[in-house]
Formats: structure tokens, C-alpha cells, sequence
């Protein structure tokens, strides 16, 4: 990761800078929602990611105690993905997180079939106009690359 | 109903916070089907976005907006070999798209 951040660095033109963008070290959560107000939540059980986010927290705090890029400013924010049932939103993932090689192992998988009928049970509960989305929290930072030596 | 996906426009909000992007040279790394790159192309000069799926990188050619197929370059690459292939001092922005 942090070859990676000295390479962008080095495509990077006078003036110019690196916007990151990763989630926050924390489940994402699935809500069951009906105008706008959320009647069910859960942790999204398909969550293991945790590691790898670390490792990403770590290369940029390296790359920044290295002075390869100064911190020019940083947020964070919400990101919603809404759909009118679980099968519907579980598609979505299943085709944008495609990605992802690794096969989640046998008690992931349980968990995610106990808990998606949790949230399907939610919203037969709620009736008419319920939708189901995920809820993730992102970091974003803006890094500026420090070309002179320290 | 179809999948709605930030219809807040919390992500471009945030984005256009940190960074100008009119008139500039962008690469965008891990691009997915174009998610993120439809919401802030409009303003850029020129985009190149990678992702290493061909399946994201398939959907997102189909789905380029006209106004925006001269100025929205999609490219399977992993970062790996598009670095190979790059000069220095290529972009005015680099945005790591929930990729590293």
C-alpha cells in the first residue's frame, strides 16, 4: 500500500493532490427504513474487512509521518444504498462486490442468512412503503503531496 | 424501484469540499461501474478511471452518459500495471476510491 501511495505521488502533477476514500473501521449497517424513518437496524454480518482497513489506516499514517504527503483536510460522511427488498439489495452487492475473491466461510454465510431473514421479517412487519439499505460511514482526506525534503 | 445509491449526494458533497476538479486531469483507482466518477466527470477536463474487475469496468462503459464519452477514459488495469505504463506528473488529482 504505501509503494502504491509513493507511486501516486509521483504521477502527480505540481499543485495537484490524492483524495482517499475508505470506510471507517466500523460494521456497516443494515436498516429497514419507511419515510425516511429507520424502524429496524443491524450490523451488517457480512463485515470482515476489518484488517484491511487497518492496514489502509497504517500505510497512510506512514506515508504522512514520512512526509510523502501533508494532511490537507478530512471528513467524513454517509453512504446510503437503498432497495425495495433484501433479495434486490443483496443482488446489487452481490454484482458490485464481485470483486472479492475470497468465498466468506461457512458461519459468515449463517449469519448472513439468519440475519437477512431478520431484516426481510422486519419489513413484512413494517408493511407498505418499507425499504431496505445499507449504511456505511466513509473517511475522506485530502492529501497533498510535500516535494521538497524535509 | 430500482437500487438508489447516495441519493443524498453525501459522497460528491465531500468530495467537492476537499478538492477543486474543474478543468482537471483525474485518475480515479478503483473506479467500480462508475459510481463515483459520473458525479464529478462533468467538471473535470479528463478522466481515466481503472478498476482490476472487468465486470465493474464492463458496466461502467455501458453505462457512459453521452455528454461524457469524449472526456471518461475506463480501463481494466490493476494500479500495478497502470503505473508501468504511466509518466510522472500526469494528473492534477488522484482519488483512491474506497481502494487502498
Amino acid at each position: 500500500m504505501v509503494h502504491a501511495l509513493e507511486e501516486i505521488q509521483r504521477m502527480l502533477a505540481p499543485g495537484g493532490c490524492l483524495i482517499d476514500i475508505h470506510p471507517v473501521i466500523e460494521a456497516p449497517l443494515i436498516e429497514v427504513y419507511q419515510r425516511r424513518n429507520v424502524v429496524f437496524v443491524v450490523s451488517d454480518p457480512g463485515y470482515d474487512y476489518e484488517e484491511g482497513l487497518r492496514q489502509a489506516e497504517d500505510a497512510l499514517a506512514q506515508i504522512v509521518q514520512r512526509r510523502l504527503f501533508v494532511i490537507a483536510g478530512s471528513g467524513e460522511f454517509d453512504l446510503i444504498t437503498s432497495a425495495s427488498s433484501v433479495p434486490e439489495l443483496r443482488d446489487y452487492w452481490a454484482k458490485y462486490g464481485a470483486y472479492i475473491e475470497e468465498p466468506k466461510d461457512a458461519a459468515v454465510e449463517a449469519r448472513m442468512a439468519e440475519t437477512f431473514a431478520r431484516v426481510e421479517e422486519a419489513m413484512r412487519r413494517t408493511g407498505e412503503g418499507a425499504e431496505v439499505a445499507t449504511h456505511e460511514k466513509a473517511r475522506i482526506t485530502r492529501l497533498n503531496p510535500k516535494l521538497s525534503p524535509p | 424501484m430500482t437500487i438508489r445509491v447516495d441519493p443524498e449526494n453525501n459522497e460528491p458533497r465531500a468530495l467537492f469540499a476537499l478538492a477543486d476538479f474543474n478543468g482537471q486531469r483525474v485518475l480515479e483507482i478503483g473506479c467500480g461501474d462508475g459510481r463515483l466518477t459520473w458525479r464529478y466527470a462533468d467538471r473535470a477536463a479528463h478522466v481515466i478511471a481503472i478498476d482490476a474487475f472487468a465486470g465493474s469496468i464492463a458496466r461502467a462503459k455501458e453505462n457512459i452518459p453521452n455528454e461524457l464519452s469524449g472526456r471518461v477514459e475506463f480501463h481494466h488495469s490493476a494500479f500495478e500495471e497502470f503505473v508501468a505504463k504511466n509518466d510522472s506528473s500526469t494528473f492534477d488529482r488522484v482519488i483512491l476510491s474506497w481502494s487502498l
